[in-house]
């Protein structure tokens, strides 16, 4: 009995952290877009099914999964170039036009994806994706693996982002682009660099999640809300207000669906957003 | 009270302006068309948008099916059929206005519709009765509206011998029953519990969760926690997909079996064969179904339409089946109206792709097949011959 209750509080813990991973793998990705550039990607989503339809591409054609990664950040960094470089730049100083562009984007990204794939499911086959066994616990290995990564991931990200040059210009960017430019720094170059990395994370987001997940041209949307709800507690354009927000969104998620129902977990999750906007509209950590 | 003769004035007025308009119309557009005066018309309500959109392209190649293999018979009543195509996936409203032009503006006779039961309710209430309408989706059961034909099937057909057969089968006891939160998960569960019981099971969890759900994690604990051998799954589509990648990636699918009465083709290959173990569906078709009429239909299918969209499914076969009855119905009546079709109604029956499907109180008798998912698709289990669809509608 109590090894059963052992089992059943640590498949709980370890649904607990897939949920954050996944949040904080979907977000960082809005964060960067969102955060360091003030631009709503509507299209974010988008650029995750864009991921997942990397892997249903290589697996169609019998190569190797692991192919998917490559041809991800190829088609994600394409597409998101092309995307800042003639829709978005012209409109950094307007937010509420970016979000237009981007929700068009979306749509038709979306009607490419059904005009080469179809409208149906798309099923992505993994061996890892199998539940493994450990004792009386029964988990899919490939979920291990998938929340390794995304710590990782974050760490180095984090790091990265405090130390390095590149972080440095950034934050000047963000932080005060007249002054920045006067001091030499390409802003124009670096707010493309953003957006491309932006919105190839979420494609690298989209590979990672295919074997798990259901696959098809709307699935982005699901994506989309999830990551805005962790933005808005979190806050924008930190690492720190990223996993402040997932923390928050993805306990709360988890633990009411747990400990009520999936009804009441949702209506959590939409509470406490709409409580950060009431009473913090800034989120937890702001940047500014 | 007031607020029904108020809508009733209205669409009166509604209809009766379009009525007065479009047969101008209607005049010109018949001595332009010499040869299109002499079709039949039929709308077919199918969906192109919204969550179903992805039925649209196989159901619209199930309706062209047959239009051709009606017209090669000599059409109805003499006249070759014309199929119009209206979107029923893009909620009530649209799809009221869409019928309403295909119906007063385009001259359409009667209707067939695949789609859900929010659609069909708005389209008995623009209709009236006053045109035949053949509504052929899988569905919650209870609709005697004046004017309706069902060929779809309700869950007494889908669970009434299916519930029994499967827990002696499989020795189940204990079920868990998940849906998404609306009309048919929660009536099709009322009539399950009422079988499982008589089968000497017993209900150990009832869960309905929102369509915004794509995690089902929370579920899937509650259902390891319950004991559940068995889980009846009414969640619809994408959820269903889910749902059941994450059911045997946690490892339950061993251990439990699952049986759904919406898990179509489109559905398993979303879930994938890998994650299918011990998975049942029960409907009254499958494209693997290996009778002759049923292997010639899904040959000639195959054999017509390709590309991704095309997969033959359950609910897109349905549409053809609309399409027989209708066939039938206009032969035993002789002419194409509701009091004559509601006489010919009673008894009236074809031998389609499902084999016999008879018409009683305006529901079919059909075999209902129970397909189990294999490493290649679908296979089909066990086949229950003529089941009623339990419902008592005036005809």
């Amino acid at each position: 009995m109590t090894a059963m209750h052992a089992s059943a509080l640590a498949t709980m813990g370890l649904d607990l952290l897939y949920v954050l991973s996944i949040l904080a793998l979907t977000a960082i990705g809005l964060g960067i877009v969102f955060g360091l550039l003030g631009v709503m990607n509507m299209a974010h989503g988008e650029f995750v099914m864009l991921g997942a339809y990397c892997v249903v591409f290589i697996q169609q054609r019998g190569l190797p999964t692991l192919m998917a990664l490559p041809l991800a950040i190829v088609v994600c960094a394409t597409v998101g170039w092309a995307v800042e470089c003639y829709l978005i730049r012209t409109l950094y100083s307007r937010p509420f036009d970016t979000l237009l562009a981007t929700w068009g984007l979306s749509i038709v990204m979306r009607e490419l994806i059904k005009a080469a794939f179809g409208a149906g499911y798309q099923n992505v086959t993994l061996a890892a994706a199998q539940p493994l066994q450990l004792g009386t616990l029964a988990y899919p290995l490939y979920r291990l693996e998938l929340m390794a990564c995304v710590f990782l991931g974050l760490l180095a990200l984090g790091i990265w982002f405090g130390r390095s040059q590149v972080g440095a210009r950034i934050r000047a960017m963000t932080g005060n682009p007249v002054l920045a430019r006067a001091v030499g720094v390409n802003t124009t170059r670096l707010a493309s660099l953003s957006f491309v990395t932006g919105v190839t994370l979420a494609g690298l987001c989209g590979v990672m999640l295919a074997p798990l997940v259901r696959v098809e041209p709307y699935m982005g949307l699901d994506y989309l809300l999830n990551a805005f709800f962790v933005l808005i507690v979190g806050g924008f354009g930190s690492v720190a207000g990223l996993l402040a927000g997932t923390g928050i969104i993805g306990a709360t998620q988890s633990l009411t669906a747990n400990l009520l129902d999936q009804t009441a977990g949702y209506a959590a999750v939409l509470i406490v957003s709409i409580l950060f906007l009431w009473i913090r509209p800034n989120g937890l950590i702001a940047r500014r | 009270m007031q607020r029904r003769t108020f809508l009733g004035r209205t669409l009166l007025g509604v209809t009766g302006m379009a009525s007065s308009s479009v047969l101008g119309l209607a005049g010109a557009l018949t001595a332009r068309n010499a040869h299109a005066a002499d079709t039949l018309k039929v709308g077919a309500m199918i969906p192109a948008s919204g969550p179903a959109g992805l039925f649209g392209p196989s159901s619209k190649n199930c309706c062209l099916l047959a239009q051709d293999d009606i017209n090669a018979r000599g059409g109805i009543l003499g006249q070759k059929i014309e199929m119009l195509f209206g979107d029923a996936g893009a909620g009530p409203e649209a799809a009221t206005q869409t019928a309403l032009k295909l119906w007063k503006g385009a001259g359409v006779r009667a209707f067939v519709g695949m789609h859900d039961s929010a659609v069909r309710g708005a389209l008995t209430t623009m209709l009236r009765a006053q045109v035949p309408y053949f509504y052929t989706a899988s569905y919650e059961g209870g609709e005697c509206s004046p004017g309706v034909y069902v060929t779809g099937e309700t869950p007494a057909q889908q669970l009434a011998p299916v519930i029994p057969w499967l827990s002696e089968q499989r020795k189940l006891k204990r079920w868990y029953l998940i849906g998404n939160d609306y009309s048919w998960p929660r009536e099709t569960n009322a009539i399950a519990r009422t079988h499982i019981a008589s089968s000497g099971g017993s209900v150990v969890g009832e869960e309905y969760v929102p369509f915004s759900v794509d995690n089902f994690d929370a579920s899937l604990a509650k259902i390891r926690a319950s004991g559940a051998d068995a889980v009846l799954i009414t969640l619809v589509g994408g959820a269903s997909v889910s749902f059941n990648r994450a059911f045997a990636g946690l490892g339950l699918a061993a251990g439990i079996t699952r049986l759904g009465t919406l898990i179509e083709e489109n559905t398993l290959a979303g879930i994938g064969v890998q994650n299918a173990e011990n998975l049942y569906s029960s409907a009254g078709y499958f494209a693997a179904l290996q009778t002759a009429p049923a292997k010639a239909f899904a040959a000639r299918y195959q054999a017509r339409f390709k590309g991704p969209d095309a997969q033959l499914n359950s609910l897109a076969e349905s549409c053809y089946e609309g399409f027989l009855m209708f066939e039938e119905l206009a032969r035993r009546a002789g002419k194409i109206t509701v009091p004559a079709f509601n006489v010919a109604s009673e008894g009236a029956h074809y031998d389609g792709p499902r084999g016999r499907v008879e018409m009683h109180q305006r529901h079919v008798v059909e075999d209902i097949l129970v397909a189990r998912a294999s490493p290649s698709g679908f296979e089909i289990a066990k086949t229950f011959p003529a089941v009623g669809a339990g419902q008592s509608c005036k005809v």
